[in-house]
C-alpha cells in the first residue's frame, strides 16, 4: 500500500465502516426484536400489572388500580419474609455443598484416569435428568420410616438413631432439599470447574514441584488462585439459581412442613396460579428481581479484582 | 425488481386468501365439531376416547376433539384458555369450582340440552354439586359422585371388641371414634389412623375430607349465608375441631405425610383405620380381600356430615352448538360401556340407575354405607365464587396445624385471607346479599 492511496482508502474505509455498522445493526434486529417481545415487554407489563388487583382469569369485576397496595401487602406478610429467609438459608447451605462437591469431582475427573470420558459423562448424568424425575426418586429414598436413607442411618448407628422423617420434620426438611438439589445440579458447576482446571498451565505445577511443594500446597497455591475467575462465575450463577428454588419444593413438600421450605418463587407461584392473584404475583416477581440483582451486585463488589 | 417482487407477493397473498376462504367455507358446511376438555385416570381417558368415537359414528359429520389436561394443572389451563378466548364447548371441572366458573360467566345452564330421563335419574347429591346457588339452575352433570368412608379390618376390630357400625344412623360418636383409636394404639398398632396426609396440599383432599368434621361439630370454613369466614372459621368450634385433629397427630397416631398412602394394607398393616375416598376401597380390597370393612364417617357433634363432589361436565357459554354438546353428554352418560368402565373401578354412583346396577353400592353391598352417606349426610363444599381462595387458605392452615402450628392463629389468618379476597372482588355480587 503506497502513501498516495491513503486518503481515498480512508474515504472508502469510512463508508465501508458505516456500511458494516448498518449491517451489524440489521443483523442484530431479529434477536433484539425477540428479546424485546419476549423479555422486555413482559417485564414492563408485569410492572403495570403489579399496580392493579388483576386476576389470572378475567372476571366480571374489572381490575382496579391499587397503587403500591400489593407491595405493602407482601412486605407486611410474615410468610413472605419467611420465604425470603428460607431462600437465604437454602443458598447458604447449598453453595458450599454443591460447589465443593462439583470441585472435588472435577479434580478427580481431571486426573489421567482410564475411561476418563466415560466417567465425565456418568457424573454429568444427574444434571441432564429432569428435576421432576429426580424428585420422585428421592421421595422414595427419603421415605419415612422404611426408606433407604433411614435404613442406612439405622444400620450405621446399629439401630440407635430413630428413623428421620426427612421431609416431614421442620428441622430436616430444608437440609433434605439441599442434599437433593446439590446432587441434581452439581454437574453444571463440575463442567465449569473442569474447563477452568484445563486452563491452568502445566508449567505452573512443574515449577511448584521443583520448589518442593507437596500435593496439598500445589492445590492451595496453584489450583485455587488460578481458578479465581471460575469461582466467581460459579458463585454468582449458583446463587442466582438457588434464589429461584421452586421445582423440588413444589413436588416434595409444597412449602411445608410449617412453611420451612416455602421459597420466594413458590410463594409467587401460589399467589399467581393457585390464588389467581396476578397483580400480587407480579409484585412478588418484581421484588424477586431486585433481590437477586442486589445480591449479585454485592457479590460482584465483594469478589471484584483489586488489581 | 422491487415492483416485481411486490407484485409477486401480492399474487401469492391473493391466492392463499382465496384458498383459505374456500377451505373455511368447506369445513363449515361439512362438519360440526365439539371440543371437550377433561382430565382423568388412564381408564377414564380410554373410555372417553372410545365413547367419542362411537358418537362420531352415530352422528356422521360430527367430530369430537378431546383435550386431555393434567389434573394438577387443570385450573391454570382453564385460566389460560379463558385468557386466549379458547374455551372448549364442553369442559370438565371439579365441582366446588362451579360457582367460580359460573359467576365468571364461563358456563351456561345445561338442563335444556340434556335428556330429561337422565336429569330425573341424577341423585340428590349429584344435583347439588352441579347447581349454582344464585339462580338454582343446573350447570353440570356427571355419572359419578364421591364420598369418604372409614375403613377398618373386620378381624382386628372384632378382636379388640370395637363396635362396627352398619349405617349412617349408628355411626360412631366422637368419643367412640377416639376410644377406638385408643384401643388400637394400646394394642400396639403403629398408626391407629391414616388420614391420607400423603395427598399433600396440591389436591383438594384437605378441604374435601376434613371440612365435614367441622360441619359435623357445628361450624364451617365460611358462613354460608353471610359469606364471611371471620367469626366462623376462626370461632371456638372450628378451633376445637382443628385441635382435635392436631392432637391425633401429636400423639403419633396419624400416618405422616411422607409415609405414603398404602399403610392401611401394607405388610404388617401399620395403620389401623383409614379415612379414605371411595376409590380407596378397590385398592384395599385387592390386598386384604373380605377383611376390609367400610364404616360411615363418625358423628362428631349433633349431625353427621360427609363430603361429596367430583369432576363434572359443563357446557361453556361460548359453545358453538350447545344442543350438540348436550346430545354428546346425554349419549356418553347413558352409554353402557362407559358405565361398565366406571363400575369396574368402583365409581361412586351419581345416577340412580347406575347405582341400581352397581352391586358394590346396592343394599347389602360392601360400600352400601358409603352410598347411604350421599343421601343422608353429604355436604357440598361452599358453593361460592371465592372457593379457590377458600380452599387454598384452609388447606394451608390445616396443614400447618397438623405440623404443630397454633390452631387459633392459623385459622384466624385463613379467615382473614378469605374475607380479604371477597372484599377485593366487591363481595362477588350477587353473593352475600340477602338472598
Amino acid at each position: 500500500m503506497s502513501i498516495s492511496q491513503v486518503p481515498a482508502a480512508n474515504g472508502r474505509r469510512r463508508s465501508a465502516l458505516w456500511g458494516g455498522r448498518a449491517q451489524e445493526i440489521t443483523m442484530l434486529l431479529p434477536a433484539l426484536a425477540l428479546i424485546a417481545i419476549f423479555l422486555l415487554l413482559p417485564f414492563l407489563s408485569s410492572f403495570r400489572i403489579a399496580l392493579t388487583n388483576e386476576r389470572l382469569i378475567p372476571r366480571p369485576v374489572p381490575p382496579r388500580f391499587v397503587g403500591l397496595g400489593n407491595f405493602q401487602q407482601i412486605l407486611t406478610d410474615h410468610d413472605f419474609w419467611r420465604a425470603l429467609w428460607n431462600v437465604v438459608r437454602f443458598t447458604l447451605m447449598v453453595l458450599p455443598v454443591q460447589c465443593g462437591f462439583a470441585l472435588a469431582i472435577a479434580l478427580l475427573l481431571n486426573q489421567k484416569l482410564p475411561f476418563r470420558n466415560f466417567f465425565r459423562g456418568l457424573f454429568f448424568l444427574p444434571a441432564i435428568t429432569s428435576m421432576v424425575v429426580v424428585c420422585v426418586i428421592w421421595a422414595t429414598l427419603f421415605q419415612y420410616p422404611t426408606g433407604p436413607f433411614n435404613q442406612i442411618v439405622g444400620f450405621l448407628s446399629f439401630g440407635l438413631v430413630q428413623p428421620i422423617d426427612w421431609l416431614g420434620d421442620p428441622s430436616w426438611s430444608m437440609p433434605a432439599i439441599v442434599l437433593l438439589s446439590a446432587w441434581q445440579a452439581y454437574g453444571f458447576q463440575m463442567i465449569v470447574y473442569l474447563a477452568g482446571l484445563q486452563g491452568i498451565s502445566e508449567s505452573l505445577y512443574e515449577a511448584a514441584e521443583l520448589d518442593g511443594a507437596n500435593r496439598w500446597q500445589r492445590f492451595w497455591h496453584v489450583t485455587m488462585p488460578s481458578l479465581r475467575q471460575t469461582h466467581i462465575f460459579v458463585l454468582i450463577i449458583t446463587t442466582i439459581q438457588a434464589f429461584k428454588l421452586f421445582t423440588q419444593v413444589n413436588i416434595l413438600t409444597q412449602g411445608g412442613p410449617r412453611g420451612t421450605t416455602d421459597t420466594l418463587v413458590h410463594y409467587m407461584f401460589t399467589a399467581g396460579f393457585v390464588d389467581q392473584r396476578l397483580g400480587l404475583a407480579s409484585a412478588v416477581a418484581i421484588l424477586l428481581f431486585f433481590i437477586v440483582l442486589i445480591v449479585s451486585l454485592v457479590q460482584r463488589f465483594v469478589v471484584r479484582d483489586r488489581q | 425488481m422491487k415492483m416485481q417482487l411486490g407484485n409477486r407477493l401480492l399474487t401469492v397473498l391473493r391466492a392463499t386468501t382465496i384458498l383459505g376462504v374456500g377451505l373455511a367455507g368447506l369445513s363449515a358446511a361439512e362438519a360440526a365439531s365439539l371440543k371437550l376438555m377433561f382430565q382423568g385416570d388412564p381408564y377414564e381417558v380410554k373410555i372417553i376416547t372410545e365413547t367419542a368415537k362411537k358418537f362420531e359414528v352415530a352422528n356422521p359429520g360430527t367430530t369430537v376433539e378431546l383435550i386431555n389436561t393434567p389434573h394438577d394443572a387443570y385450573n391454570e389451563k382453564v385460566g389460560a384458555a379463558v385468557s386466549a378466548g379458547a374455551l372448549p364447548d364442553i369442559m370438565e371441572l371439579d365441582a366446588p369450582f362451579l360457582a367460580n366458573y359460573v359467576w365468571s360467566g364461563f358456563l351456561q345452564p345445561i338442563a335444556p340440552y340434556i335428556d330429561k330421563a337422565l336429569l330425573d335419574d341424577m341423585t340428590a347429591s349429584n344435583i347439588s354439586q352441579g347447581t349454582y346457588p344464585v339462580d338454582k339452575q343446573l350447570y353440570a352433570t356427571a355419572l359419578v359422585d364421591s364420598t369418604v368412608a372409614l375403613y377398618g379390618s373386620r378381624k382386628q376390630l372384632t378382636e379388640l371388641g370395637i363396635r362396627i357400625p352398619t349405617s349412617v344412623d349408628d355411626a360412631w360418636t366422637k368419643e367412640e371414634f377416639l376410644g377406638a383409636l385408643d384401643k388400637l394404639a394400646a394394642a400396639g398398632v403403629k398408626w391407629p389412623i391414616d388420614l391420607f396426609r400423603a395427598y399433600g396440599t396440591k389436591t383438594e383432599w384437605i378441604t374435601y375430607a376434613y371440612e365435614p368434621i367441622l360441619v359435623s361439630m357445628g361450624c364451617d370454613v365460611i358462613d354460608r349465608t353471610s359469606w364471611k369466614a371471620t367469626g366462623t372459621l376462626d370461632g371456638a368450634t372450628c378451633v376445637e375441631a382443628a385441635k382435635l385433629l392436631q392432637g391425633l397427630v401429636q400423639k403419633g397416631w396419624v400416618v405422616p405425610q411422607s409415609a405414603g398412602g398404602n399403610q392401611f394394607y401394607a405388610e404388617g398393616r401399620p395403620a389401623g383405620l383409614a379415612w379414605g375416598g371411595h376409590w380407596f376401597y378397590a385398592e384395599a380390597k385387592a390386598q386384604m380381600g373380605d377383611d376390609v370393612v367400610v364404616m360411615p364417617l363418625p358423628k362428631f357433634g349433633e349431625k353427621s356430615a360427609s363430603p361429596n363432589g367430583t369432576w363434572i361436565y359443563a357446557i361453556t357459554k361460548t359453545a358453538s352448538d350447545p344442543a350438540l354438546a348436550g346430545k354428546f353428554l346425554s349419549f356418553m352418560l347413558q352409554d353402557p360401556e362407559y358405565r361398565a368402565a366406571y363400575a369396574e373401578h368402583a365409581g361412586f354412583p351419581g345416577i340412580k340407575s347406575f347405582a341400581a346396577a352397581s352391586p358394590l353400592y346396592a343394599p347389602g353391598g360392601a360400600m352400601a354405607v358409603a352410598f347411604e352417606q350421599a343421601s343422608k349426610s353429604a355436604v357440598p363444599r361452599p358453593p361460592h365464587p371465592a372457593y379457590p381462595t377458600i380452599t387454598l387458605a384452609f388447606q394451608q392452615a390445616m396443614n400447618n396445624i397438623f405440623d404443630g402450628a397454633d390452631a387459633q392463629e392459623e385459622l384466624s389468618k385463613a379467615a382473614k385471607k378469605i374475607d380479604a379476597d371477597i372484599e377485593d372482588n366487591e363481595g362477588y355480587a350477587p353473593f352475600g346479599q340477602a338472598n
